[in-house]
Order: C-alpha cells, then structure tokens, then sequence
C-alpha cells in the first residue's frame, strides 16, 4: 500500500504551508481519536492534537521515508505528546466518555471493505496479536489506545494487579518474535 | 560502581528488548519509564529498539474510528505557524539587509556587496556548512538480522560512539573497521577498529569533524587483525548505513 501522506509530509519539511494543512485535514482525524481516547476529555485532547502538530511541522524534516510509514511516525510523536502531558498532568484516570471505551474497532473479525484500505502493517500486526490469549491481547490494546497504568487495569478489569502485570509481560514477550 | 552494573544490565538484549517494548506499548510506567528515558539518551541503541517497536504498534491507529477535530484546532496550529515564520524573518542576518541595500544603493555600493558577498561564500576559512550541524548519526544495518548498530558522532565531546546491540561472531584472529564513504564517492576514511560487542569510543580531530559534512554512509568490514592496509575495506562489508546530521 503506497504511503500518501510521505509526500505531504515531505513538502511540510520544506516549508510548505498549504501541503501541511492537507496532511492536517487527512490525518488529524485518525490522530484525534487516539488522543481522545489517551487524554480522557475532548478539551485535553484537542491541546495534545495542536502541540502534535506543531512538533510535525517542527520536526518534519526529520522523517525518513524509508524507515516508516508517515502516519506512523506522526502517531508516534501524537502519542508521546499525549502520554507526556498525561504524566505532566499527574492525574489519576478521568472517567473516560462512554462513546470511547471498549475496543470493537481493532477486532480481528473486521467487515471486508474495512480490511482493503489498511495498510500491510497493521494487518501483519493483527495477525500477530491474534495469536496472543484474549486477556494479554485486550491489555495491551488498552495500554496503547487508552495509556492506562497497570493499577487502572486492574480496576477496569477487575483483577489482581499481578495478574494484569503478568499478562502484559508475557503477551509482549510472546509478541516480539512474531514482530521482527 | 552502580552505573557501570545499569549500564551492563541494559547492554542484555534480551532485557533491553523487553523493557523497550513495553515502553513502546505504554506499559512501562512511572519511575520505570522515567529511569529508561534517561537512558535512551546515553545508550542509543535502546533509542533504536524502542523506535522500531513504536513503528510496529503506531499502526494500530489505522484501527480508530475518525473524530473531527474542532476548527479552532487547525486556526491555533495555523496562527503559531505564521507567527513562528514571522520571528524566524525577523530574526534573520544581516544578510537581508545586504540585500535589501543592493536594490537601493548606486552601483558603486552594489559592486562592493558582490565583493563582499564572494568573499564570505568562497573563503575556505569561512564557508563551512558543518558549522550548524551539532552531531551525526546512523544506524547501521546488515542484510539479515536488520539493526545491528547505532553510531552517534558529537561535537561537544568530538567523540565517535558506536554500540553494537547484536554481538557480531567473528574469528579471533580478525577485527571490525569502521569506515567513513565520502557522498561523491572517493576513497573511504578509517575511522579505527571496534568492538565486536557493547560500546566503542573513538575520539575524533577537528579535521575530521570538518570531514563529516562530505560523509555520506558508514560502514563496518571484517579485516584481519593488525592489517596494514588501512585505505579502504579488503574484508566482508557486514553492516552499512547512511550519515545523517542533526542540528
């Protein structure tokens, strides 16, 4: 699957205000829905999404295209933005909205027409999170969407802290053979 | 004592590999993930490991489902960007004026800019396009078993890093050569003989910082131990990867 936001991005290390405001029109959905679901409410969301991308046409120019896809490496600092303001926050979990819970869009029983349009990627990913027990699969996924700790884990699911410790350590460690 | 034993702990693959997946999955938490971030900026292949995990799992958010940002959003990122540009144009050099001046002042006045202008692009003691950049690095990649090295090149301490992040088998009677290959092609430069595992520092000259704007790829040969030859790589190229300049 071609990469149609590297060039976009590439124009955007250039200076190019207009190539920035499509690569924000395009992405910025995609990104703001994992933002709302790290940052918890739409007006923490929405500060996170704006620093992302000022960082984006910061550091564009530092995306290689031969080392990633563009979306990925823009998720990744979105995330890290997130997951940075999150701990300069130091809140404890705000009751996520209920619209956001759960984690029906990344099942593996995914309609056909949804399938086609993502990328290989993310495909081999699934196919490799499959793989894993149900309970490490669903802590993982809620550690990356939702960046919550191991005790929020433990609560949400109601188990004993270990026992989401012990999930997430081995999910990852049977995840990574099937990753490189 | 105590950081020599951490350094070691995280120069375990199979340590380090774990702690930087769970970091890039988000459940590496608190003073953990605090302690490892501090050592992402010491030890770079940790750097490395962590950035091709989060490559995998940033995929994830082809998943979501859209959410619309508000308009305000884009106005803010939109208004900062206009602003910062704005700054950035004022803050420029005297050059602007410079040129500014060349389509105002007589001719006289034009000539002894074009002068002065000569001067500063073609005087070898001043055109050094090196001189913003603050480091290098590269990640240096073999065929089969992907990222294998990390080498970073600063200018603070005019020091050459390289840490091998897989150890590499070689016969005891050879040794790993680091090399410099200039982007217009040309004879490479050595930059001395590494380690086969863990970190390596080689200090650099002036000169040789200097050198590195031309640089355009490193790469390591397996060469025999003690070899004369030092002016280009005689052995199996094994790892390689392109220079890139930070500033």
């Amino acid at each position: 699957m071609e990469d149609i936001y590297a060039e976009l991005l590439q124009k955007t290390a250039q200076g190019d205000q207009l190539a920035f405001k499509q690569l924000y029109e395009q992405c910025s959905p995609k990104l703001m829905s994992l933002c709302i679901r790290l940052m918890k409410t739409e007006a923490l969301a929405e500060d996170v999404l704006q620093e992302g991308f000022i960082k984006i046409w910061d550091k564009a120019d530092t995306f290689t295209p031969g080392k990633g896809r563009a979306m990925t490496w823009m998720s990744t600092v979105i995330r890290n933005k997130g997951l940075d303001k999150l701990r300069s926050l130091k809140t404890t979990a705000l009751e996520t909205e209920i619209q956001y819970e759960g984690l029906e869009f990344a099942s593996v029983d995914l309609e056909p027409d949804k399938l086609e349009n993502l990328s290989q990627d993310v495909k081999d990913l699934m196919l490799c999170l499959d793989k894993l027990k149900p309970d490490q699969r669903e802590c993982i996924l809620l550690s990356y969407y939702y960046g919550h700790t191991h005790q929020e884990l433990a609560n949400k699911l109601g188990r004993p802290l270990g026992t989401i410790k012990a999930w997430i350590r081995r999910g990852l460690e049977d995840l990574r053979p099937c990753l490189t | 004592m105590s950081d020599i034993k951490t350094t070691k702990r995280y120069q375990n693959p199979e340590l380090f590999e774990q702690l930087a997946i769970e970091y890039a999955v988000g459940s590496l938490q608190g003073r953990a993930r605090k302690r490892f971030e501090a050592l992402m900026e010491t030890h770079f292949y940790l750097r490395a490991v962590v950035d091709a995990y989060e490559n995998k799992f940033a995929s994830l958010v082809e998943l979501l489902p859209d959410v619309q940002p508000s308009k305000k959003v884009w106005n803010n990122i939109d208004s900062h960007i206009k602003a910062s540009i704005k700054a950035s144009e004022q803050a420029k050099p005297k050059v602007a004026w410079w040129k500014s001046a060349f389509f105002k002042q007589s001719l006289g006045m034009a000539m002894m800019t074009l002068v002065i202008s000569s001067i500063l692009l073609f005087n070898p003691m001043t055109k050094d396009s090196s001189a913003t950049a603050t480091a290098y690095n590269a990640i240096l990649e073999s065929d089969t078993v992907g990222v294998v090295a990390v080498t970073k090149i600063l200018k603070s301490d005019m020091k050459l890093s390289i840490d091998i992040m897989k150890p590499l088998n070689i016969d005891e009677n050879m040794e790993l050569a680091l090399w410099c290959h200039p982007k217009d092609g040309g004879m490479p430069m050595k930059m001395g003989t590494i380690s086969k595992q863990g970190k390596t520092e080689i200090k650099i000259s002036k000169k040789e910082w200097q050198e590195m704007k031309n640089v355009g790829r490193l790469e390591i040969s397996i060469e025999p131990k003690n070899s004369k030859n030092t002016r280009e790589p005689k052995g199996k190229v094994i790892l390689k990867g392109n220079l890139n300049s930070a500033h």
